[in-house]
């Protein structure tokens, strides 16, 4: 059987075949560490012996990776809501501004944390949270997640006020709202799901952070990140993978709902 | 009722001057129409009146109060945008409504307000509707119903027939001429389309790179452009460049492009020397088409009346000739120069390309603008 493939043709599939493949491969880790966390035995191996929930009753039942996961949603959400208050003024206020003046500060201000190596962010956040006596606080690991945060919120919300119509907000201080009260009735319902897609990011940044988090927590603010890095340093048991398969559960939550939000704005636009 | 003043109105942007020395008295219930071309600054100038842009300089007041630095949320003018600027995440009836609830009125008493707002401008039965949803003209009646629901001392009005087809603007600028004499309130209406000017405007202010060159009644402005650039704003014209020759105690002789020498009648004795350049403006509605005793005249031929009346006439070669609906417009070639007329009846006296014809007007009717474009009254 002779058939001529078109020079297109096979590009195409060449091209879907690499991509799968890459796919696959970023994916299989994530698929491995799921599977492990239905193991039986103590030891973390793949494909697990047998299967069972044990790992995931011993999780429920462990006060320290409790305490660990509820110290995570703690700082997660508290660098969602800061990182979004300072992302989302930022970039309103940037857009406000006529002559483009602050822009050309505060752009690259906020970028500034995330070009600097994280142990060096958190070595020197470590010495400055000392000295003014924050050290071991949630307050602390939030302050240092929303250096990283805040520059995702505010690109996203940049790139969302870019499509807001600016003239709304005319209109609204010309039928005598002020300030607040155009914000809040006329700019925050149309960049609302762009607000949420900006929190959730926020969120999952934080979530994952482990190497600031290892410098600044102490026992009693461990995130999961750190914790695990210490369980396996001691034992490699499917412990590890029953966190992980929670924390990618969380990640691929926060990424579906952000999805949805995005869609609702696209279909309410294609729907005027 | 109101009446503002705006004195000395200046705005820039970085090195670019907007708006510049502007000074108008805006009369209490009028319906002042500020036109311009793009970028004459006349919405910028509304937008200062509305409290939307801070002036660099002068000061708006409105009632006798100075509110140059009152934001645009405290003063009670209201704005009909370009494009609107309906919110789209609140109804219709929400959007009329919204300025009277950022007024305190409770929810029952500003649904009926804007409920008897959208049936005053004959939107009754969309309370309910998506904004989104609505054609260019509905949008148009919202955001004026929106304006007019917080009853306002002036209303501003930014262009907001440019984006409607023909035929609907002309619909919107009767029906905006009648709800402005019903209510009486003043009005100030930016527009750069003239027939809308002289169609809604008490007064026209005429603007041109940041100045307001002219404020005045329609036909005044009209009949007595201050500058060469109102006159040809206004309306099609043909302008010939001419010379003085000479003048004498009631007249003035030009010698001009056309290669005819014309006579313009002086009330006094005139004010421009020999030699002085000018540029004449003769409106193709000053302009009688005389045919017959053209057809017999070689073209260009000087046939000027010499006895210092203020008749005068040329005589041209028809170019082309193109059908304008109610009127016929006749490029006329007279000595190398090019002038059109304007027929209004199409049936009679109907000429084709390479006629000659005959163009007759009064003197009196021909204005004179110097080389820098400001009337030389004669």
């Amino acid at each position: 059987m002779t058939s001529t493939l078109h020079r297109e043709t096979v590009e195409n599939r060449v091209f879907r075949a690499s991509y799968l493949a890459l796919l696959v491969f970023m994916l299989l880790p994530l698929f491995v560490v799921v599977v492990t966390s239905f193991s039986q035995a103590g030891r973390l191996a793949f494909p697990p012996e047998s299967y069972s929930l044990v790992w995931y009753g011993e999780f429920f039942e462990s006060t320290r990776w409790l305490r660990a996961f509820t110290n995570s949603i703690i700082i997660g959400v508290g660098t969602a809501l800061l990182a979004s208050f300072l992302g989302v003024t930022g970039a309103f206020g940037q857009e406000l501004d006529t002559d483009d003046s602050l822009g050309a500060i505060l752009q690259p201000l906020v970028l500034i944390p995330l070009l600097i190596p994280p142990v060096v962010l958190g070595i020197t956040l470590l010495m400055y949270f000392s000295e003014v006596g924050l050290r071991g606080s949630y307050a602390s690991i939030i302050l240092a997640h929303t250096l990283w945060a805040t520059p995702l919120v505010y690109f996203v919300m940049r790139s969302v006020f870019s499509r807001f119509d600016w003239q709304q907000l005319d209109a609204a201080h010309d039928l005598g709202a002020g300030p607040v009260r155009s914000f809040v009735h006329v700019v925050l319902p149309n960049v609302k799901h762009g607000i949420l897609v900006g929190a959730l990011l926020a969120f999952i940044i934080s979530l994952q952070e482990f190497v600031m988090a290892l410098f600044l927590s102490t026992p009693s603010t461990t995130t999961i990140p750190v914790l695990a890095w210490t369980q396996i340093r001691q034992a490699l048991d499917p412990m590890v993978s029953v966190v992980s398969t929670f924390l990618i559960l969380i990640s691929i939550g926060a990424i579906v709902l952000a999805a949805i939000a995005t869609n609702l704005e696209w279909l309410s636009k294609q729907l005027s | 009722m109101s009446e503002i003043t705006l004195h000395d109105l200046e705005k820039q942007y970085g090195e670019t001057t907007a708006v510049e020395d502007v000074s108008v008295e805006i009369r209490d219930g009028e319906l002042l129409c500020l036109l311009g071309p793009s970028g004459s600054g006349k919405s910028t100038t509304l937008r200062m009146i509305a409290g939307l842009e801070t002036p660099t300089s002068g000061t708006i007041s409105i009632e006798a109060d100075d509110v140059t630095d009152q934001p645009a949320y405290e003063r009670n003018t209201s704005t009909v945008f370009q494009d609107w600027a309906l919110f789209p995440h609140k109804s219709v009836l929400e959007n009329v409504a919204f300025g009277l609830k950022m007024r305190g009125m409770s929810k029952d008493e500003r649904h009926t307000r804007a409920r008897s707002m959208l049936e005053r401008v004959q939107m009754g039965g969309y309370g309910d509707d998506d904004p989104t949803n609505l054609s260019g003209g509905q949008k148009q009646r919202v955001a004026l119903a929106r304006s007019l629901a917080v009853n306002p001392d002036v209303l501003l009005l930014d262009e907001p027939l440019s984006n409607l087809d023909k035929r609907l603007r002309e619909d919107m600028q009767i029906e905006l001429r009648e709800i402005h004499e019903d209510l009486e309130e003043t009005f100030v209406h930016v527009t750069h389309d003239q027939d809308e000017a002289f169609t809604l405007a008490d007064r026209i202010g005429i603007m041109n790179e940041g100045e307001l060159v002219q404020v005045g009644d329609p036909d005044e402005v009209y009949e007595n452009p201050k500058n060469r650039f109102i006159e040809a704003f206004l309306g099609d014209t043909n302008f010939v460049d001419a010379v003085v020759t000479r003048t004498s105690s009631d007249a003035v002789h030009v010698d001009t492009e056309l290669g005819t020498e014309l006579v313009l009648p002086t009330d006094a004795e005139p004010a421009v020397d020999e030699g002085t350049g000018l540029t004449l403006s003769l409106r193709p509605e000053i302009l009688s088409i005389d045919g017959e005793t053209g057809r017999h005249e070689p073209a260009g031929k000087q046939a000027v009346a010499t006895d210092g009346s203020a008749h005068n006439a040329v005589t041209g070669t028809v170019e082309n000739v193109i059908y304008r609906g109610s009127t016929v417009r006749y490029s006329v070639s007279i000595n190398g120069s090019s002038m059109f007329a304007e027929r209004t009846d199409a049936s009679t006296g109907a000429h084709a390309a390479g006629d000659d014809i005959r163009l007759e007007w009064d003197g009196e009717d021909v204005l004179a603008f110097s080389d820098d474009g400001t009337r030389v009254t004669l």
